[in-house]
């Protein structure tokens, strides 16, 4: 494809009309692409199979490459790098600064004021919410930003978002980080959690919260048993479901499964026929999660950190470029981002 | 925007040669200092947009695919010039095939014609030291079709400097299974089927000694095969080393046990146990290539569409554009590659800072 490729660098409308139609011959087809390419074929010699010829021609070409370029070729190299990366550190720079400037005002605009009814109204004009809302925290190590580091700055990030998506009106919520350091602390985790909802909600109306993690048994609160919400109000109490997920539910759990299906074909359970994507996608959406709608990052940049890669497939990926730490802003934004999508399944 | 037929006079103004022969020139220096600094290994994209640039143009969908490709070409100079190894591109997904099937046929036509050329040029595409690889389901393309992808991959299979990964029929979650799949496989098939001799004129614990031996080396053929209709690079073989190591100490301690499973007539089979992440990757369709470091997604879907699901979900840098993929160029290819050097960049010397601190306790 490279072949056709340089030609369609095709300056002359002559040579793009050549690509068009196919009544060029190969010989001045080729002649055509000559301009573009490098100038001496350096790499065929590279290919030969034996491992002496190959040392031999890195060699070779290790000492070819001043003669390549020659220094002054290098020098205006080195020095345009040095020039682009300057101007662009200097652009990056600025392009943060003022989407930190923006991120603060819009800020002071939206606030949630703790209170379920601004967030309801914030998203009453979508049309579309996610029904599986996922988000990415991290274990912020050091204390960079105020009061959000270690487990208490985690704890504290997770509860305000499971208000904020209970006071949407989402009723799945999953919480990607990566150590899963919140798997250990599942009742402490539901109390804090509760209490948050509370702190929105008032003690009569807080959603009923059940938290639960993979390989781990399902955490709902004893204390609050359904009836007397139904007796009490009017209206079924909302009810949110918040799944605690880390890196072992990504691979690892992959990793084990196949391994479980290497025992049982071992045993001759399983035929290989019968492993397809079907019962690949069963295991694992029940073992760990479905597919989220929606997945919120709330770092400067995309990277997904051992998300669990097979629920990713379809889900609509947001962040905002150079935010750092969880924002409710980010949050409302993610949703009228994702209101406005067009799903179009075959890409 | 207009359509591509107002911007006559630009277009004139373009290909006058003096300007062509500027702009060349320009980029052969962007992409000559690009190289002064960190590259990613392996680069993926999702073309995505040519339709819809089609329809804001008003030309007919299979012209904005051609467009398409050439905007490949355009990008596939780029990175190969400034050394990326490895580029994949999610060419035909699995679900395209649901499209009308005029434009399914085309597309079809269009790989087809595509790779006849290349045929047709296969010596030149050796100045780049580009091979191809086709990546997905072979027995969801047509005949036709799947002669040309065979004979140019063929062609271009003693090209060891670069690599274009085309991603034809593919999904990723169907890459995932084919590599659980090919994992049961190799761990359910048992690993000696040897005739052992008459027991009663023989040591028993010599025999096994032996057999011992043995499958240590059938068991590093075993290795070497396991990955079907790849061609093993050095590379690959030094990742799978330490794999393979697992699997003959695993094999050691079976055959332990083996001397009393062989009295029962019972088979043995690879532990389980040892399959890791690692085997798993090395099943995938991209084993020898370096780890993802980038990921470009055109026309501002910000979705991954079972791409590469298992290679970039760690540490890839996945960027989201604006732009339409036949509008894609180095000129928007520029300020990602730039940004992700200066990432690139900040991650040392944030490792550096890490290194330092312990010493500074």
């Amino acid at each position: 494809m490279p072949a056709v490729t340089i030609a369609a660098t095709g300056l002359t409308p002559a040579e793009e009309a050549a690509f068009r139609s196919k009544q060029l011959s190969v010989q001045q087809r080729e002649a055509l692409i000559k301009p573009f390419l490098p100038p001496e074929p350096s790499s065929s010699s590279e290919s030969k199979p034996t491992k002496a010829s190959r040392i031999a021609a890195r060699r070779r070409r290790s000492v070819q490459k001043p003669k390549k370029h020659g220094p002054i070729k290098n020098l205006v190299f080195f020095a345009t790098y040095h020039f682009i990366a300057l101007l662009f550190s200097i652009f990056f720079r600025f392009r943060r600064a003022w989407r930190l400037a923006y991120i603060k005002f819009v800020s002071l605009l939206k606030y949630h004021h703790r209170t379920p009814e601004f967030i309801a109204g914030d998203v009453s004009r979508l049309e579309k919410l996610p029904k599986h809302l996922s988000i990415i925290v991290e274990l912020n190590e050091d204390d960079e930003q105020q009061g959000n580091a270690g487990l208490e700055g985690l704890m504290n990030d997770v509860c305000e978002i499971a208000a904020w998506a209970a006071s949407a009106g989402i009723g799945f919520l999953s919480v990607y980080e990566r150590t899963g350091v919140l798997k250990n602390y599942l009742p402490q985790t539901h109390t804090h959690i509760e209490q948050t909802l509370e702190l929105y909600f008032g003690a009569s109306r807080k959603p009923t919260l059940s938290l639960r993690a993979p390989h781990l048994s399902s955490y709902s609160p004893p204390t609050t048993p359904p009836q007397t919400s139904l007796s009490n109000g009017t209206t079924e109490r909302q009810h949110l479901t918040v799944l605690l997920l880390s890196e072992h539910d990504g691979r690892d759990t992959i990793v084990d499964l196949t391994r479980t299906l290497a025992e049982m074909a071992q045993r001759g359970d399983v035929r290989q026929e019968q492993i397809n994507m079907d019962l690949i996608d069963a295991q694992l959406s029940d073992h760990v999660s479905s597919e989220p709608d929606l997945l919120i990052l709330f770092s400067p940049t995309v990277q997904l950190k051992g998300y669990p890669p097979w629920q990713l497939r379809l889900t609509e990926i947001f962040h905002l470029p150079d935010n750092k730490g969880v924002n409710y802003q980010v949050f409302l934004r993610a949703l009228h981002n994702y209101a406005k999508v067009e799903m179009r399944l075959g890409r | 925007m207009g359509s591509l037929h107002d911007s006559r006079i630009h277009k004139w103004f373009a290909t006058s040669p003096p300007v062509a022969w500027t702009v060349r020139q320009l980029r052969e220096l962007l992409i000559g200092s690009l190289k002064q600094g960190p590259i990613p290994q392996h680069v993926a994209f999702v073309m995505d947009g040519n339709r819809r640039f089609a329809r804001n143009h008003h030309i007919e969908t299979v012209e904005g695919h051609n467009l398409g490709f050439e905007s490949l070409a355009r990008i596939l100079e780029v990175c190969y010039k400034t050394g990326v190894k490895v580029v994949t591109i999610y060419a035909f997904s699995i679900e395209n095939f649901k499209r009308s099937k005029h434009e399914v046929d085309a597309l079809m036509s269009m790989a087809k014609v595509k790779l006849e050329q290349l045929a047709e040029h296969g010596a030149l595409l050796d100045r780049y030291g580009a091979s191809i690889r086709v990546l997905g389901q072979r027995n969801l393309m047509k005949k036709d079709v799947l002669a040309a992808v065979d004979k140019a991959v063929a062609m271009t299979a003693h090209n060891k400097k670069a690599v274009l990964n085309v991603c034809f029929p593919y999904t990723s979650r169907d890459e995932i299974t084919t590599a659980v799949t090919t994992t049961v496989e190799t761990y359910s098939t048992p690993i000696h089927n040897l005739s052992t001799p008459s027991k009663r004129t023989f040591s028993e614990s010599h025999i096994a000694q032996h057999i011992r031996k043995q499958e240590l080396g059938e068991d590093a053929e075993a290795g070497a095969e396991q990955p079907e209709s790849r061609s093993t690079s050095p590379a690959s073989k030094d990742a799978n080393s330490p794999g393979e190591d697992e699997v003959s100490s695993s094999t050691s301690t079976a055959i332990n046990s083996s001397e009393k499973d062989e009295m029962q007539g019972e088979v043995t089979f690879l532990d389980p146990e040892s399959i890791s992440a690692q085997t798993l990757t090395d099943n995938m369709m991209t084993a020898d290539a370096p780890p993802l470091d980038l990921l470009v997604r055109t026309s501002g879907v910000e979705r991954l569409s079972d791409f590469m699901l298992w290679q970039c979900h760690e540490t890839t840098s996945i960027v989201f554009l604006k732009c339409l993929w036949p509008e894609f160029d180095l000129w928007q290819f520029l300020p990602v590659l730039v940004e992700w050097q200066w990432q690139q960049k900040k991650l040392q010397e944030e490792q550096q800072r890490i290194r330092g601190r312990p010493k500074a306790d």
